[in-house]
């Protein structure tokens, strides 16, 4: 009974969660008419649609139409006019799923915003991974005078919210001319107090003696970090990247502040904001289908490395 | 191949003293064990001989040089940790061959990937060396395992390799066997004591097992306390302990210790007898007697008791006999087998007996005196 009810708990909970991905995803299946009057199921018709932008983008100029008369001379202005047209809309027709994924290819430089959110995030990692290996293990495994104060420290700035020092460090990189580049976007976040929070702990649980063979074995300190520690870390480390990818491929606060106008910079979710001004207000579909383009890298990069993320948390809860 | 050389060497941490003045000559070639209970301060004091900590005073000595300033890599002493420490990430070979890719390659030989292409003579020579370390503990087959594909036993034999590989000029093995199966850790104690013979080196092993010490070593240090209670050849430890807590910590069983009086003629009597045995003055004393100093006797016995346990060994039987007036059960070794609840005397030879002073010093000023009547 009691296990029932907790599988009922957990399946709205995962309800209330999946919701808004499903909708997102239908939402970048289906065409407009079926979104604003929510038909079409989760898949939509599927029905070929005409891009009205297209039809007005191609409107016929004097040597088609001149052209169109010369092949058919028997046909009246306005039957060559209407039948152009038609040519027009049916080559301008296409099925929904694929209007809505072009569109979010060619309405914004989409490509542009995956690869800066690429170039973001992973130097986010790699430095954050340079600062806090060193960092946990100093903490972890060195002793010496006022580590535990320095340690106390780290925990403190875990409480520290992102939002109460965005003001300073905007004025700070301000002050520096460093907004609107890829250092502003970065160089914030390259000291993780939750990294070096994580790979402490972790390092705790790896045994002394390994530390001490690695010394008698002739390796200096820092080769014991990069050479023995890193690689007994790889599960923590893992759970770490999903944390800190997750957080900065995600995050459109920070970006927004920094990156004021060169549209080169902006990063996915920024890019996002590209179909929010539309003024006919009905890109939704392109909107949705962005959204999953952007979303796909996170979800294939945590199925890849689950199993390895659940054991690193695991690992790093037990000791 | 080195002499050690301890001098005085303090340890403590705030407040509590872990060693406290240790003196130690071990020679060139030397296989010394530092055994004593846990918390007696061995690990520590090996792990100072490594350089892994600082002694709080005194200094160490490699033939005759002090190390005090240098680091544990650079000692090129080698040592073998209980837990094995290999590394978990490396396959066998590559754990054998980590101490000498840190010596002979330089930083961008030992570079992932590109350090592959620029080894040359160095790693082939390294290979070489991995590969005759392997041979020597057999452990050839297993070159390409990764330490959590292997037994306690294989793991050990890694490490042992991954120790002398290099060729140190000692052996420092914390406690190596006290993680694999009785039958494995006698086993392994042969080759251990074997490849001692084979290199030559020198070996300093610390162990809480008295029977490793005993059977390894050329000389043992019985450490108790933060000291050195007695450094001597395993004979002499076992025969003629200078210290009742070492006469206890060595053999088993366990020594018998009865208390035992001098009277002001300095005759030394034992509840129940007064034995041939004259001491300097008058004192409170113990004596000890190992169990096979022990007999079962009908004629004229010193003591008498009641047999309430019995123990067959195969090839003896070791005998629990409660004495009245005595406060623990002695122990004795016979051939004979008895019946628990049999009544019992029980002889010795007075000769035989170790006779201790209240602080558990050796009294050495102790004389055979024939023909006094017990």
């Amino acid at each position: 009974m009691f296990a029932a009810l907790k599988h009922i708990v957990l399946l709205l909970g995962g309800f209330v969660v999946l919701a808004p991905f499903a909708v997102m995803l239908s939402y970048s299946l289906k065409s407009p008419a079926e979104i604003e009057r929510g038909t079409g199921g989760f898949f939509g018709a599927q029905a070929p649609m005409v891009d009205e932008m297209c039809v007005a983008r191609s409107q016929p100029d004097r040597a088609a139409l001149d052209a169109a008369r010369a092949a058919s001379p028997d046909l009246t202005d306005d039957a060559i006019l209407s039948r152009l047209d038609t040519d027009r809309r049916e080559a301008c027709s296409m099925r929904p799923v694929v209007f809505n994924y072009t569109k979010a290819f060619t309405e914004a430089p989409l490509m542009r915003y995956l690869l800066n959110g690429l170039i973001v995030t992973l130097s986010i990692f790699v430095i954050q991974v340079v600062v806090a290996l060193p960092a946990a293990y100093a903490l972890a495994k060195l002793r010496f005078w006022g580590r535990d104060a320095a340690f106390a420290l780290v925990l403190f700035c875990l409480l520290i919210p992102v939002n109460a020092v965005a003001l300073p460090l905007y004025l700070g990189l301000a002050k520096l001319g460093l907004t609107n580049s890829y250092a502003a976007l970065v160089i914030p976040w390259t000291i993780s107090a939750f990294g070096i929070f994580l790979m402490r702990q972790f390092f705790m649980g790896v045994p002394d003696d390994l530390v001490d063979a690695a010394r008698m074995d002739g390796m200096g300190e820092f080769a014991i970090v990069w050479r023995v520690m890193l690689p007994t870390a790889i599960p923590a480390l893992i759970a770490f990247a999903i944390f800190s990818i997750t957080a900065h491929w995600n995050d459109y606060f920070w970006p927004r502040i920094v990156i004021t106008g060169d549209r080169d910079l902006f990063t996915p979710p920024l890019g996002l904001r590209e179909f929010q001004a539309g003024a006919d207000g009905s890109l939704y579909g392109p909107m949705m289908a962005t959204a999953t383009i952007i979303v796909i890298p996170l979800i294939a990069a945590f199925l890849l490395a689950q199993r390895k993320f659940i054991e690193g948390i695991a690992l790093s809860g037990m000791k | 191949m080195a002499t050690v050389t301890l001098r005085g060497i303090r340890k403590a941490y705030k407040d509590t003293e872990i060693l406290r003045g240790i003196n130690l000559d071990i020679a060139e070639g030397e296989f010394v064990s530092l055994v004593g209970p846990s918390g007696c301060g061995k690990s520590t004091l090996l792990r100072i001989i490594a350089g892994l900590e600082g002694p709080t005073a005194g200094e160490v000595l490699l033939d005759g040089v002090s190390v005090s300033g240098t680091r544990a890599a650079d000692r090129n002493l080698s040592m073998v940790f209980q837990s094995y420490a290999l590394y978990p990430h490396l396959t066998v070979a590559e754990n054998i061959a980590v101490p000498l890719r840190m010596r002979r390659l330089n930083r961008w030989q030992r570079l992932p990937l590109v350090g592959g292409f620029m080894g040359g003579a160095a790693a082939r020579s390294i290979a070489a060396d991995v590969q005759s370390a392997a041979e020597m503990l057999e452990i050839g087959p297993l070159l390409d395992r990764r330490p959590g594909e292997m037994s306690g036993g294989q793991r050990q034999r890694v490490a042992l390799a991954r120790a002398l590989v290099r060729q140190p000029a000692a052996f420092l093995l914390d406690e190596p066997l006290s993680n694999l199966d009785a039958k494995l850790r006698a086993h392994t104690r042969t080759e251990i004591t074997e490849l001692h013979r084979k290199l030559g080196a020198t070996f300093i092993y610390v162990t809480h097992d008295q029977v490793e010490a005993m059977t390894m070593s050329d000389r043992i240090a019985v450490m108790m306390g933060g000291q050195i209670l007695q450094c001597d050849t395993p004979a002499r430890i076992y025969a003629d302990p200078c210290d009742l807590r070492v006469a206890e910590f060595v053999g088993s069983p366990r020594i018998n210790v009865i208390p035992a009086e001098a009277d002001s003629a300095g005759r030394i009597a034992i509840p129940g007898c007064t034995l041939p045995l004259r001491h300097g003055c008058r004192a409170a004393l113990r004596l000890a007697l190992r169990p096979e100093a022990l007999f079962l006797t009908a004629h004229d016995p010193k003591l008498r008791g009641e047999v309430v346990h019995v123990e067959n060994m195969g090839h003896e039987f070791v005998i629990q006999i409660a004495v009245a007036g005595l406060p623990s059960r002695l122990v004795l070794r016979t051939a004979m087998p008895a019946a628990i609840g049999q009544a019992v005397g029980i002889g010795f030879d007075p000769a035989q007996a170790l006779i201790f002073d209240a602080e558990g010093r050796r009294c050495r000023d102790v004389a055979v005196t024939q023909g006094v009547a017990a």
